[in-house]
């Protein structure tokens, strides 16, 4: 990404010529302090949120042009994962994780319910059994705990088999012990698949031991960019504007 | 001891002058209202009278024609039910905030609001001329009925639903078709059949008013013995009405609760 600004409606500037270059195959932390712009970047690059200047290219897509199908197309290959989990509760896992497939398969086949290809299927029951709650396939998605409605976001991103998975704040309604889990999984699936990984922390402890680099924003700007090693709690005093607290760090 | 500054309480003139207004209606509508008070007192007398003939002796042999008569104002409510949903459906999603442009999202809000506005039977009269006394009448006029208000609870129920899901589906790629497949109909679902149903024990006893102007069904029939004067088959048909209104309410109702209470 090159220059990207990205001004809402209101006029509020959530990020300011912001260039970056992510290379397939990172596991990238993005962390800042609420409000830096963290949700807007993540949001940018599977084009939720539209970019005011500046270019941004994702695979072979070209964000700033990028319309209607070709959005959806680029969105199909990138996974996203929330802080509230965004589950339709009333309905099985399984159809939850199937969402993966939308872009994947005709409309009209994803209207009608139980008319996905058995290969979709194939590829849902493979991916809950790769976080582990394969046995919940067919519960309702309300029935489940915290740290197993976001295993079962985790799957609904895999479903998608996409080249980059955004996590969104993923453990921040999560208890400790469950949290490590969570960031366990991603962790896996970047090293296990190869799939890029960029998500957005708030706790430095989190970011240092599953990111393998660090992007600081601070009001919209990079201000750290570099392997984990180098970012020391100095560094961390500089992307929040004040000295690191202990309720910056999870502990455990 | 600190002294508390209590904030000053904002006295509601709003609010206050609009009670005096319908106060002033109220009473007004009671002086203009031109009723012989007089036969006020009769009127105990009069409805004992009344209730006499209809239930003293009730003529039980019309049972059997009651029933059928109700039957087919059930079914007239029912088809038009079923039409008013099928209508409703679409056009209360492009009634949504977020589904549809606000030129098209504000003409079907003021569409569903003069479709509440019309009593079902002035409805029905207005497409008679085309439809003629029918049963076919009464199910089209409960249907339009309906979908005023099945459209209005519609929108108000999609535009009520967990935004999380909608971002997930559009997140991973999904089309509006797909967005509302799988965004929001799950967490709709359980309201809009709530929904539905509600709007069925509501067309049931519309179905029976929709009688009187003559589109068949137990009405009808009401309309007619009273005509005739025939107490004793009224009080039946009376029965009958409430009966079947009554079951049908407590089903229909039960049903709903499991719905929403098993989610
Ligand atoms: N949809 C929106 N419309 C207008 N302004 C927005 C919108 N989303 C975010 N903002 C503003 O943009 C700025 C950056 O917000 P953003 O959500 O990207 O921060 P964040 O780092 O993710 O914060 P948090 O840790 O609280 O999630 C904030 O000032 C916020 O108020
Ligand atoms: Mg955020």
């Amino acid at each position: 990404m090159r220059d990207v600004t990205v001004r809402y409606a209101s006029g509020v500037v959530a990020l300011k010529n912001v260039s970056l270059d992510i290379r397939p195959g990172e596991m990238v932390s993005v962390v800042g302090l609420s409000g830096s712009g963290k949700s807007s970047l993540i949001r940018t690059i599977n084009g939720l949120v539209p970019i005011t200047s500046g270019s941004l290219r994702v695979g072979g897509y070209h964000l700033e042009s990028a319309r209607g199908g070709e959005l959806r197309r680029l969105r199909g290959e990138i996974g996203m994962i929330f802080q509230g989990f965004n589950l339709a509760k009333r309905t099985s896992v399984l159809n939850n994780v199937l969402v993966g497939r939308l872009a994947h398969t005709t409309t009209l086949r994803t209207l009608l319910l139980g008319a996905y290809r058995a290969s979709d299927r194939e590829i849902a029951f493979e991916a809950l059994n790769r976080v582990g709650i394969l046995s919940k396939v067919w519960d309702r998605a309300s029935s489940l705990s915290g740290g197993q409605q976001q295993r079962v976001a985790i799957a609904r991103a895999l479903c998608q088999e996409p080249r980059l998975v955004l996590a969104d704040e993923p453990v921040a309604s999560l208890d400790p012990p469950t949290a490590h889990e969570v960031m366990d999984d991603l962790r896996r699936i970047n090293q296990d698949l190869g799939i890029t990984v960029i998500t957005n922390l708030h706790l430095i402890d989190l970011a240092r031991s599953y990111g393998t680099r660090i992007i600081g924003l601070r009001a919209g700007e990079v201000v750290f960019d570099g392997p984990v090693e180098s970012a020391s709690d100095a560094v961390f005093a500089k992307i929040y504007g004040r000295s690191v607290e202990s309720a910056d760090v999870l502990g455990l | 001891m600190t002294v508390l500054t209590i904030p000053s309480r904002r006295r509601a003139w709003g609010r206050s002058t609009a009670m005096i207004i319908v106060g002033a209606v109220v009473i007004g509508a009671f002086w203009s209202v031109d009723v012989n008070w007089a036969r006020l007192a009769d009127l105990p007398a009069q409805v004992m009278h009344y209730l006499w003939l209809m239930f003293s002796d009730p003529n039980w042999s019309k049972v059997p024609e009651a029933l059928g008569q109700t039957w087919k104002s059930v079914a007239m409510a029912w088809v038009g039910t079923v039409i008013g949903i099928l209508l409703s459906f679409p056009l209360g999603f492009l009634a949504a905030r977020g589904f549809s442009p606000a030129p098209v999202r504000w003409s079907m809000r003021v569409g569903f609001a003069i479709i509440r506005a019309v009593p079902e039977i002035i409805i029905a009269i207005a497409i008679l001329s085309v439809t003629g006394l029918t049963p076919l009448t009464g199910a089209l006029a409960l249907a339009i009925g309906s979908v005023g208000t099945l459209g209005k609870w519609g929108y108000e129920a999609i535009e009520g639903v967990d935004p999380g899901p909608i971002e997930a589906t559009r997140a991973s790629g999904g089309n509006i078709a797909q967005i509302l497949r799988w965004g929001v109909w799950p967490s709709a679902t359980p309201d809009f059949i709530s929904f539905w149903l509600y709007r069925f024990e509501i067309n049931v006893r519309s179905s029976a008013v929709l009688g009187l102007i003559g589109v068949g069904g137990i009405g009808d029939m009401l309309t007619s013995y009273t005509q005739f004067r025939e107490w004793s088959t009224v009080g039946v048909l009376i029965i009958v009405v409430v009966i079947v209104t009554m079951g049908i309410d407590a089903i229909s109702g039960a049903i709903r609760r499991r719905i929403v209470e098993g989610t």
